[in-house]
């Protein structure tokens, strides 16, 4: 078992607020991630669940028990540093078997868990080399395989991955997806990459100065972000944002007046919003070229030749910028002025507050699951 | 190409013309005495001051390598007395310096700050100035005239630089990896038995050198003021055997001087090889 529960947690380091109330409820096996942007507070917020740092107000509460006082090691908790934290004098039998040895496990015991979990981790033929002379995705091995021999309840990865380069890091997604899959464990993913957040969560809390920004399924943050924080940060290149304003509402949903043109964005409507400003959202990759539901021209200024796609960077009033994702071959020219269109389903309205009316689209489209069942 | 030196190292004619001269410039000025030293010790007494001055010996031999250990029968002692004392001095160093470096760069507790500029404060006074207080202070111990007499006041004017330098390096271990020992549910104790001490041993190595060299080099004015007894003195003490009533027996003095530091040398030249394995120990990401 490994249910946790983080019931208004609160960190402050003196004046300052790291952690203004995260209350969060994760499942045994889930796999979660925390992602955010620097200084959010998601590495702090991981330190205070493995029992690094304290809580300044709040429980933490691990299956059932409230584990604030608690030694990590009493957690049931096991970590896996950004830094891996190997220790380099010992050769990596040694490190797997580190906590086994603080634990004062019988020595044949211990050959034979460190053995089982280096065949799992494939670094069997590693077990006598020291740290310093394996390459980076085998020591990141290493700290897994040191934090798996313990077999606790719950696993915390502080940005494993940010050391490796790209290539590796896809490999290393991969890789935890599966030890995820087989272990069965609980596990707390702390990144700053959407990329590892969207591909590898069961979950996603993406956390926003100190805050809970929105917490749910990948896809569901992709289309149904919560507020303008969320739609920004999910995505990428990042959703575009433009002002308009609430003409009306009715059962379709809200009608706003933007770029020149009246358009009804199917959205949850609210009777307050008649005449207030909104903030219309749409996402790079929900363009095209050419006329659409709305329209404008733009004037590319950088163009982004990817192969499969073309990104095309135009400066529109003051300091926005809009973006568009468009097929490899699109026929834009930096300084060429070129029609970019979009369709009202697409789009995403935020109120004054910065938060999202719900977008009408039925969870049911997007959730993977639930379409490969029927 | 890929044999020449970088790019950032390679030096017109002339440069390498003054880079050299300098450091032989730095090296005479350092090396001559031991240079002049080396070379009387094997000069005849009686050829040492002839007129003109030579500098290479003429008809010189190592005759006063020979000699020495005739003319003052206790010299081996002199010179284990000061292995001895340094040694014991070093230990009790490392001993207490140890932990205290680990308290010092890692440990958050009032007065850190302070107590460290204390310890530096310390290292502004040289020995000669507390001489009179501290014979006061061994007096009153009833240690005079042994070997703790001189091994004490060593070792309190030796611990702040210690402190100082071990501090520095062990800061520079990374926290992640005591971090990671106590999630895994080491206690503070294990963790720097099993891993700060053995990360630490290229820095506690250096420590142990200067601590060393540096006992070896102040116990010239305790031994003097601390102790009369014949049989606990240090080598620098001992060298003074040389001054007879009626003459210096200059050669067979330097020559007792490098046979002294002799086994000083020694040790160092073994620590040494540590410190370049241990170099790169920390690097792990």
């Amino acid at each position: 078992m490994g249910q946790l529960y983080l019931n208004k947690v609160t960190k402050s380091f003196g004046d300052l607020d790291v952690i203004k109330g995260v209350t969060l409820d994760i499942q045994d096996g889930e796999f979660v991630v925390f992602v955010g942007p620097s200084g959010c507070g998601k590495s702090t917020l991981l330190r205070i669940i493995a029992g690094l740092d304290d809580a300044t107000q709040g429980d933490i509460v691990i299956d059932g028990l409230k584990v604030n006082d608690l030694a990590p090691v009493n957690r049931g908790i096991a970590m896996v540093f950004q830094s891996y934290a190997l220790y380099p004098h010992m050769s990596v039998f040694e490190n797997i078997a580190f906590p086994l040895r603080v634990e004062k496990m019988p020595e044949a015991q211990i050959k034979e868990k460190v053995e089982s979990v280096a065949q799992v981790l494939q670094l069997d033929q590693r077990l006598q080399q020291k740290p310093g002379m394996l390459s980076g995705g085998q020591r990141q091995r290493v700290a897994i395989g040191r934090a798996i021999v313990r077999e606790p309840k719950i696993f915390l990865f502080d940005e494993p991955l940010s050391n490796l380069d790209a290539a590796l890091r896809a490999d290393m997604r991969i890789e935890l997806t599966k030890l995820h899959h087989d272990l069965a464990a609980t596990m707390i993913y702390v990144t700053h990459d959407q990329v590892e957040a969207m591909t590898m969560a069961d979950r996603i809390v993406v956390l926003n100065g100190g805050y809970i920004a929105q917490t749910g399924k990948p896809l569901e943050l992709y289309h149904k972000p919560q507020n303008m924080f969320v739609a920004g940060f999910i995505g990428n290149p990042k959703m575009n944002f433009l002002p308009a304003t609430c003409k009306a509402v009715s059962d379709e949903g809200v009608t706003v007046h933007c770029l020149g043109r009246d358009v009804t964005i199917p959205v949850e409507p609210r009777q307050d919003l008649v005449g207030s400003s909104l903030t219309l959202g749409i996402r790079p990759e929900h363009t095209f070229i050419g006329k659409g539901e709305l329209d404008f021209q733009i004037t590319p200024t950088v163009v982004e030749r990817l192969g499969v796609n073309t990104i095309v960077y135009s400066s529109t009033s003051g300091d926005d910028r809009f973006s568009a994702l468009l097929p490899g071959a699109a026929p834009v020219v930096v300084d060429k002025p070129v029609t970019i269109g979009f369709n009202a389903a697409d789009c995403h309205l935020f109120d004054a507050n910065e938060n999202a009316l719900e977008r009408r689209t039925a969870l049911t489209e997007i959730d993977l699951e639930q379409l490969a069942s029927q | 190409m890929s044999n020449q030196t970088a790019m950032i190292n390679r030096y017109k004619w002339y440069e390498m013309i003054a880079i050299y001269a300098g450091i032989a410039l730095f090296l005479i000025f350092v090396l001559s005495p031991f240079v002049e030293g080396f070379l009387v010790s094997l000069k005849p007494l009686s050829r040492l001051f002839s007129s003109p001055y030579r500098f290479w010996p003429e008809h010189g031999s190592f005759d006063a390598y020979v000699t020495m250990w005739d003319s003052v029968p206790g010299f081996a002692r002199y010179v284990f007395n000061s292995i001895f004392l340094s040694t014991i001095a070093t230990a009790i160093v490392l001993v207490l310096v140890v932990p205290a470096a680990y308290a010092f760069a890692r440990f958050e507790f009032t007065g850190r700050g302070p107590l460290l500029a204390a310890f530096l404060a310390v290292n502004m006074f040289s020995g000669a100035v507390l001489l009179i207080p501290l014979f006061r202070l061994m007096r009153s111990m009833g240690v005079l005239n042994t070997y703790a007499a001189m091994i004490i006041p060593g070792v309190a004017f030796l611990i702040p630089t210690a402190i100082w330098l071990l501090r520095t390096y062990m800061i520079r271990i990374p926290k992640e990896l005591e971090e990671a020992a106590y999630v895994d549910g080491a206690s503070r104790f294990y963790t720097f038995r099993r891993v700060i001490l053995p990360l630490a041993m290229p820095g506690i190595t250096v420590v142990a050198i200067t601590t060393f060299i540096g006992a070896y080099a102040q116990q010239f004015i305790f031994a003097l003021t601390f102790n009369s007894k014949t049989e606990y003195m240090p080598l620098p003490i001992g060298l003074f055997a040389y001054f007879g009533r009626q003459e210096v027996i200059w050669n067979e003095l330097m020559a007792a001087s490098f046979v002294g530091i002799a086994p000083a040398m020694i040790v160092i030249f073994f620590l040494q090889r540590y410190l370049v394995s241990g170099l790169t120990a920390g690097a792990v990401k």
